[in-house]
């Protein structure tokens, strides 16, 4: 463990804890009894709750391709590697021409607003300053299955099968709640917890927030919930702890006024659901209950055939990415609140398409990081590694020049306050490229 | 068979008490009172106020500096003493007392042999049930093509919780849930095609020879779509079939294998195709004749002329991956997973991988090797899945089913809609991906509970009510647990059935607190 101070972190004070004080004192009024057995000595910061960003994480499930999300039109590889599916640049006449960002990069239409205008989507907040996008980025590890990619990138430690949490379990787990009696600290929109969040104390996986309590007659609910908490007190881990933070959620979101919801700005979620789940989210930040992190997912980034990102299936998956984003930007971030947004992918696919209109597997590709504390408005990566046949990883890929989490360690240590780094992301030593302000 | 279109074929006999009835002896719970004082105690000392039973054999690591939450292995309950309850409870969806007599009268081995006989256990009546409300699922894919695809949906979905609830071939159909994980496919993707695919590949073969169960899937057009063989083509290999062949249907991911055999075996399979309305096919027109080496076995070039002979490349390619000695592991692990808990022994592993390659992927004899006392008595508790939580329940509470829809909802709304796993992984089997969707499983158990329509189901709380407050608790006992129920749910059922007038409302509420019960999450 690094107990070192790191004086970028702009937090004045740490004590160092040891576990057993770590305990005693940042969760006690809370729960998590069962998650810290594993936590090693950590860095609290005493006195600077209130500055942290809360996190929204989004994760792009089955391989984006960032060359259709952030297209470089510069690079005349792009045209010659994808026959029937490439965008035309910003200066085509063509009515699908894609939107410059930098003069090398554009966003696909979908990603703009859906129309030639490209003054919809998430050009707001690139145009803001607010959005970053990162390039030629993602894994060190090579592993093209998705459930190895997906199940690294989550852990944020590559091929070590005996850690399950999540890094932004640990980031939950090594940090004082922002509220401290706050009943959840973080929720992930599904069924089953996301490998994001594994380990995270007071932390559930909530398929649909706005309807979240038990059924059943009113006037008995009280004695059959105190039923439930004597029959779950000698309940094993996991379940005990996801039967006491169950009832004491089920109150909380009781007091949260879902429908009701009027978002900032005259927003319109889509209805989606992503959308939905972002708007939930938005909420739930807005109410002030204690949340810190969510962890949202979007999936149809498989687009293995038939990807057609100007008009047809990657096209709708891209715009109810960007729009959905946007409202949450107009909503929640545009408004001040201390948000941060990043989202990932566990692989890029190849720069060449297939026999089939789409794209297989491959290597890099985007990601993406909003807020007022991001260093936005920019495409960034570690040089162009270049689209030429010569050029690509294996022959095949667009090259990982970035690691992700470098991008996520430096927005865990200075956009959430967390100087753990050595804990939230084992085995890596991160270099910051300044993409917070 | 009750009357209204949609029945239970078999009700358990509620009065027909087994010998399994001890009462627990060895167990005494700490009460804390409530919940919140439990919380504040740091894990290790919470756990060791509760007696650890019949731990897995290997040691457990020391909580302090343990490298991943202590949530893999789970302690049975004290009151689970009885070797049969223990072997109904993996062989099954829910020990009721009809289904822990009847293994007690055949014997721990006699029961496993009568499971895995599945074939001579006699089903007609469910099946009649499903003939007749769910006709869809026996027609052929060129007749369902043009069927209503929610229909198709629902129709698959429903038959199988109903099939897996009441079908005396219990054993059978865990398995069928089993490989249905293993083979997953997305019904978004496949549509009608997955009906075929789930009668004809995974219910035929799902106590079958793992080879013929493999090479079965790998003839399904339903399998060529989802995984894009159909997109494959000589000049243009798709490579997700061939990849997930290898990482999730035979070698497992770590069994050997690297990025030029997953691009090799796809230029082997270029050509398994789907023409028609759902016919596998093999186009010649397709397929790469050139020469390829896939785990160092090399096809030499063919020819165009050789036509549909160049199946032959991808069936030895198949013979080769169902012999390979990975696959023996990879399989035996999973099953070991699936029956017995998430952690097994190097032993246990190789022990079943043997019986494997002796028996030519035989999964019944895997199956018999599996279920023996020994490896249940150390194995830990599971979570229920919700598919299994939902079905479990519909074996406890016998309802009158009039129509399944309402149950197949719930089932969605738990988080395990049926074919609707879109990653061809299937859904997990872990207890930290399940764990935190409790409030849910309390939803299900109050609406499941309340069932009181003709039109959609009833549960008859008749039983129930015919004694005393007591009397209805030793029922909930025999019919939700065995006979085996944990004291402290029953000292809270008792406390709540007492709490308040005994009429239908309160029974029905004490029903619907005893699946919301920590003891009936487990098995």
């Amino acid at each position: 463990m690094d107990d070192r101070h790191d004086a970028d972190c702009g937090c004045e004070e740490y004590n160092e804890l040891s576990r057993r004080q770590f305990l005693a004192t940042a969760t006690a009024g809370a729960s998590a009894a069962f998650f810290p057995a594993w936590l090693p000595k950590v860095v609290m910061a005493k006195s600077y709750a209130s500055t942290r960003d809360i996190i929204v994480s989004v994760f792009m499930r089955g391989g984006a391709d960032g060359l259709s999300l952030c297209v470089p039109f510069a690079d005349a590889s792009y045209y010659t590697s994808r026959s029937t599916i490439a965008i035309p640049r910003p200066d085509a006449s063509a009515a699908t021409r894609g939107v410059n960002l930098d003069g090398f990069f554009m966003f696909p239409q979908a990603m703009a607003g859906g129309t030639v205008a490209g003054t919809g989507g998430l050009m707001p907040a690139f145009q803001a300053s607010d959005l970053l996008v990162v390039h030629a980025t993602g894994q060190l590890n090579n592993s093209r299955s998705h459930f190895d990619a997906q199940r690294y990138m989550e852990v944020g430690k590559p091929v070590d099968p005996a850690l399950v949490t999540g890094w932004l379990g640990r980031h939950l787990a090594s940090i004082p709640p922002l509220k401290p009696d706050a009943p959840l600290r973080a929720l992930g929109v599904a069924s089953g917890l996301q490998k994001t969040l594994v380990g995270g104390p007071k932390t559930l996986p909530i398929a649909d927030p706005t309807n979240y309590t038990v059924g059943g007659s009113a006037t008995t609910q009280a004695a059959r919930l105190a039923f439930m908490q004597t029959d779950y007190t000698p309940a094993e881990e996991p379940l005990h702890s996801a039967a006491l933070d169950a009832t004491n959620t089920v109150a909380l979101l009781k007091t949260v006024n879902f429908t009701g919801y009027k978002p900032a700005n005259n927003v319109v979620y889509p209805t989606s659901s992503f959308g939905r789940a972002l708007r939930s989210v938005a909420v739930l930040i807005k109410g002030d209950v204690g949340i810190e992190a969510a962890q949202v997912d979007i999936g149809g980034w498989d687009t293995h055939s038939a990807q057609d990102p100007i008009g047809g299936s990657m096209f709708r998956t891209m715009q109810d990415f960007s729009n959905s984003l946007a409202a949450f930007y107009a909503d929640v971030i545009a408004t001040g609140f201390s948000v941060t947004l990043v989202a990932v992918s566990e692989f890029g696919r190849n720069v060449r398409e297939n026999g089939s209109q789409g794209t297989d597997h491959g290597r890099g590709t985007v990601m993406f990081a909003m807020g007022k504390g991001i260093a936005g408005g920019r495409v960034i990566m570690k040089n162009w590694p270049g689209l030429a046949r010569e050029q690509l990883d294996s022959g095949q890929d667009l090259k990982v020049t970035v690691d992700y989490r470098d991008i996520l360690a430096e927005i865990v240590q200075r956009r959430l306050g967390n100087p753990n780094l050595n804990f939230v992301f084992p085995s890596w030593t991160p270099t910051v490229l300044g993409v917070t302000r | 068979m009750r009357t209204s279109g949609l029945t239970t074929p078999e009700r358990s006999a509620a009065s027909d008490a087994s010998a399994e009835t001890e009462r627990p002896s060895r167990r005494s719970f700490v009460f804390f009172g409530a919940l919140a004082a439990t919380a504040f105690l740091p894990n290790q000392a919470r756990a060791q106020s509760r007696p650890r039973q019949r731990r897995p054999a290997e040691p457990v690591p020391e909580p302090e500096f343990a490298t991943q939450p202590q949530n893999e292995s789970v302690a049975a309950f004290a009151e689970w003493e009885s070797t049969i309850g223990r072997l109904v409870r993996r062989a099954t969806y829910g020990a009721t007392v009809a289904e822990v007599a009847k293994a007690n009268q055949l014997g721990f081995q006699g029961y496993v042999n009568y499971q895995l006989n599945h074939t001579r256990i006699d089903d007609s009546a469910v099946e009649a049930v499903v003939a007749q409300r769910w006709p869809l699922l026996s027609q052929p894919s060129d007749t369902l093509f043009s069927a209503d695809a929610g229909q198709v949906r629902s129709q698959l979905q429903e038959a199988m919780i109903y099939r897996a609830a009441f079908s005396q071939r219990q054993l059978y159909h865990r398995m069928v849930e089993f490989w249905n994980d293993h083979f997953n496919q997305d019904i978004d993707k496949v549509g009608y095609l997955l009906v075929a695919d789930h009668r004809d590949v995974i219910r035929k073969n799902a106590l079958g020879k793992f080879p013929d169960l493999l090479k079965a899937s790998a003839h399904s057009a339903s399998m060529m779509l989802y995984l894009d063989q159909t997109a494959s083509r000589n000049t243009a290999p798709n490579q997700n079939y061939a990849r997930e062949i290898m990482e999730l249907h035979t070698l497992g991911v770590d069994g050997g294998y690297t990025q030029q055999d997953v691009a090799e075996l796809s230029r082997v399979l270029t050509g398994w195709t789907v023409q028609g309305r759902g016919v596998f096919a093999f186009n010649p027109a397709i397929h790469d004749w050139g020469a390829k080496t896939v785990l160092g076995v090399t096809i030499p070039a063919g020819s165009p002329s050789l036509g549909a002979a160049g199946i032959n490349e991808g069936e030895q390619m198949l013979n080769l991956l169902a012999n390979h000695p990975s696959t023996a592991r990879f399989i035996s692990t999973k099953l070991l997973a699936w029956l017995l808990g998430p952690n097994p022994t190097e032993t246990q592993i190789s022990a079943i991988a043997s019986v494997y390659k002796a028996t030519g992927g035989d999964i019944k004899a895997m199956v018999r090797a599996i279920l023996n006392d020994a490896w249940l008595t150390a194995s830990p508790m599971k979570l229920k899945r919700p598919f299994h939580f939902l079905v479990s329940s519909l074996r406890s509470t016998q309802p009158t089913i009039a129509t399944m829809s309402t149950f197949n909802g719930q089932l969605n709304n738990l988080g395990q809609s049926l074919f609707a796993w879109d990653t061809p992984d299937g859904y997990p089997d872990k207890i930290e991906y399940w764990a935190g969707n409790i409030v849910p499983r309390w939803n299900y158990a109050s609406v499941v509970s309340s069932l009181n329509s003709t039109t959609t189901a009833v549960v008859d709380t008749t039983p129930y009510r015919a004694g005393s407050p007591d009397a209805a608790i030793d029922l909930i006992d025999q019919n939700f647990f065995g006979g085996e129920m944990p004291l402290v749910t029953r000292n809270g059922l008792l406390a709540y059935i007492k709490g308040g007038t005994f009429n239908d409302a309160r029974v029905r509420e004490t029903i619907g607190l005893a699946i919301s019960a920590n003891a009936f999450q487990w098995y």
